[in-house]
């Protein structure tokens, strides 16, 4: 934004490398790479079980063993990246489409239709949602489109409530006057003039958001939700392993949700850098 | 005097009937989801029946009426504790939920003692050492706690405290020998076998207790300690504590009397928050440790196709956050005179 005009380009470079060279940026550079490259990184196949090989433990021919239906479980976490990631950030992206614009009009419009939007935000926040999910999907079925509506759904309050407070002070400014005075109608004036003038914060709460998303959905498939068991996905993944920790059988359950816990950890360390990379 | 009296009991009607709204729109919206979004009798026989079969159970259960007669006669079974019946367990739900709401609540209230006694000192240490060692350390692991899957964590401590080194019961449960229970005073193991002096059920259920507790808590920290940082670091800036430092007013004095107060406003509301954080965690870490409690049984009705097992435990879990909620309000206006002037 406005504050960057003053640097020297050096220094500009310098801010973006740090943003974009910085550990959480790289690793979750690697998990892309997983999601789009997994079929050249691994000769095994994720969902044909191999009964022969149950349960086998980390190898250099299996590095991060076998599952009890004897599918490769390093294969399995690389093919499930493809859903977790896109699950979360696609759920995610969609509560901001509906959100944002929502909450910038309730933050100009204010009235009656601000009363009832912060009133049933509180509403839904209030739920508890993985019980609130389980009753969704006991209605409507459990698929993945599901997933990512109730997820989606879940983070529609997050941004509404957001941007509505972004936009609140935008209102009696002077650029949201001079447009309103040249005729626009509240829509454009919305969407044109204080929807771009909201979107900073929603960059770091996005990376969040997606975090918090992921854990939503290893959690929801681990009590057999929204993606199925053999479907690689982490959480399904330590759901099938869960029942054999205490056999001491560790690594089916293991590895699955170190990825799920990198992966979340790279996002919020990503939107820290983002708070400070705004700061500076 | 009676004039704050009276503003006190103004004050919590109306926070009172805001629950009661929140309360509300939570079971309408319940009803909405099952009953326009997906259709009950569907839920119940799944989709292979024969039209006749379903058509009857359509009429039984009064679907082909008008919805607003349905809504009504959904409310009005609500406001009389009626949840319907399990299909699996052949009771009814309330009767059901009676059994299991004390093994979630010993669960809950436990973790609720964890976050409190963990995440408040360590926001407050990180606060007035801001910017030090200690600082950086536990927003660390905050951030660490706020990143781990809960349920995956759980494995983890049953791998490394059960597994490997046993220091702690296998996860199946409140107690080693479930004929040891101790008279049911509150439900609540640890403080039924105090009551009943029996010092050997007592740490058998506090043994099965740690874990899931721990495990749950964690998930709930991160936020805790976050908010209490902010607050503190917020109001240690502020004008009414750099005066009284600078006149050379003892730090602790200023620290304890002055900003401490201050902060616990925000806190208070992040405890509020936190018990309905929890009560949803349950579910997680209540199946991960076979936790007898009312996440289990909402995970094991949905195995078995059972839906109104499942509403119930989203409206109690829900009337439980609202009275969080509620008691956070009061709490503010004890300790916060501004409430009291609005």
């Amino acid at each position: 934004m406005g504050h960057s005009g003053g640097q020297t380009g050096v220094a500009r470079r310098q801010r973006w490398r740090g943003l974009f060279l910085s550990p959480p940026a790289i690793i979750l550079a690697v998990f892309v790479a997983a999601a789009l490259f997994a079929p050249f990184l691994t000769p095994y196949d994720p969902v044909t079980p191999f009964l022969a090989e149950r349960l086998q433990p980390p190898s250099f021919l299996h590095w991060f063993g076998t599952d009890s239906l004897g599918m490769d479980v390093f294969t399995r976490v690389l093919y499930a990246t493809r859903i977790d990631l896109s699950v979360a950030v696609a759920s995610v992206l969609l509560g901001i489409i509906i959100g944002a614009p929502v909450g910038a009009l309730a933050g100009y419009a204010r009235g009656w239709l601000d009363d009832v939007l912060m009133r049933l935000t509180e509403i839904m926040q209030a739920f508890p949602q993985i019980l609130f999910a389980m009753a969704l999907f006991a209605a409507v079925g459990s698929s993945i489109w599901h997933l990512i509506l109730i997820l989606a759904f879940f983070n529609v309050p997050v941004y509404l409530r957001m941007v509505r407070s972004s936009a609140l002070p935008l209102r009696e400014s002077e650029f949201v006057l001079a447009a309103r005075c040249a005729g626009h109608s509240t829509l454009s004036l919305v969407i044109k003039h204080i929807l771009p003038n909201t979107l900073v914060p929603i960059f770091s709460q996005f990376s969040l958001s997606t975090a918090y998303a992921i854990q939503m959905v290893a959690g929801l498939s681990f009590i057999g939700l929204g993606v199925h068991i053999p479907e690689a996905e982490w959480g399904s993944m330590i759901n099938l392993g869960a029942g054999y920790v205490i056999f001491g059988k560790w690594w089916p359950a293991f590895f699955p949700g170190m990825a799920a816990f990198v992966a979340s950890y790279a996002l919020h360390g990503l939107s820290r850098r983002w708070k400070e990379f705004l700061v500076t | 005097m009676r004039e704050t009296l009276l503003r006190a009991a103004g004050y919590l009607l109306k926070r009172l009937g805001s629950v009661c709204l929140v309360l509300f729109g939570i079971s309408s919206i319940t009803f909405l989801v099952t009953r326009v979004l997906g259709n009950p009798v569907y839920l119940l026989v799944g989709h292979q029946q024969s039209p006749e079969i379903v058509n009857n159970l359509i009429q039984r259960m009064g679907l082909d009426r008008p919805l607003y007669q349905q809504y009504f006669r959904y409310m009005w079974s609500l406001l009389h504790g009626d949840l319907g019946i399990s299909r699996y367990t052949f009771r009814p739900v309330l009767d059901d939920i009676a059994l299991r709401l004390p093994a979630t609540l010993e669960l809950v209230l436990f973790a609720m003692v964890l976050v409190i006694l963990l995440g408040i000192p360590l926001g407050i240490l990180a606060a007035v050492r801001r910017g030090s060692w200690w600082d950086h350390a536990v927003q660390a692991v905050s951030q660490l706690g706020a990143s781990v899957p809960n349920f995956w964590l759980g494995l983890l401590l049953i791998y490394f405290l059960f597994f490997l080194v046993p220091l702690f019961p296998p996860p199946l449960g409140r107690l080693d020998d479930p004929g040891q229970a101790p008279a049911t005073v509150t439900g609540l193991l640890l403080l039924d076998s105090l009551w009943a002096a029996t010092f050997h059920t007592f740490s058998s259920a506090l043994r099965h207790l740690v874990l899931p507790g721990v495990t749950l808590a964690a998930g709930a920290v991160p936020a805790t300690i976050n908010i209490t940082r902010d607050s503190l670091v917020q109001i240690l800036a502020s004008d009414f504590i750099r005066t009284p430092r600078a006149y050379g007013v003892e730090k602790r004095t200023v620290y304890f009397r002055y900003a401490l107060k201050n902060a616990l406003v925000p806190v208070t509301t992040v405890l509020a928050m936190t018990t309905g954080f929890l009560m949803s965690g349950t579910v997680l870490v209540e199946t991960v440790y076979s936790w007898p409690g009312l996440g289990l049984y909402a995970v094991t009705a949905m195995d078995h196709f059972d839906y109104e097992p499942i509403i119930a435990v989203v409206l109690i879990s829900a009337l439980f956050y609202a009275a969080a909620y509620l008691v956070a309000d009061v709490l503010h206006f004890i300790i916060d005179p501004r409430f009291r002037v609005r």
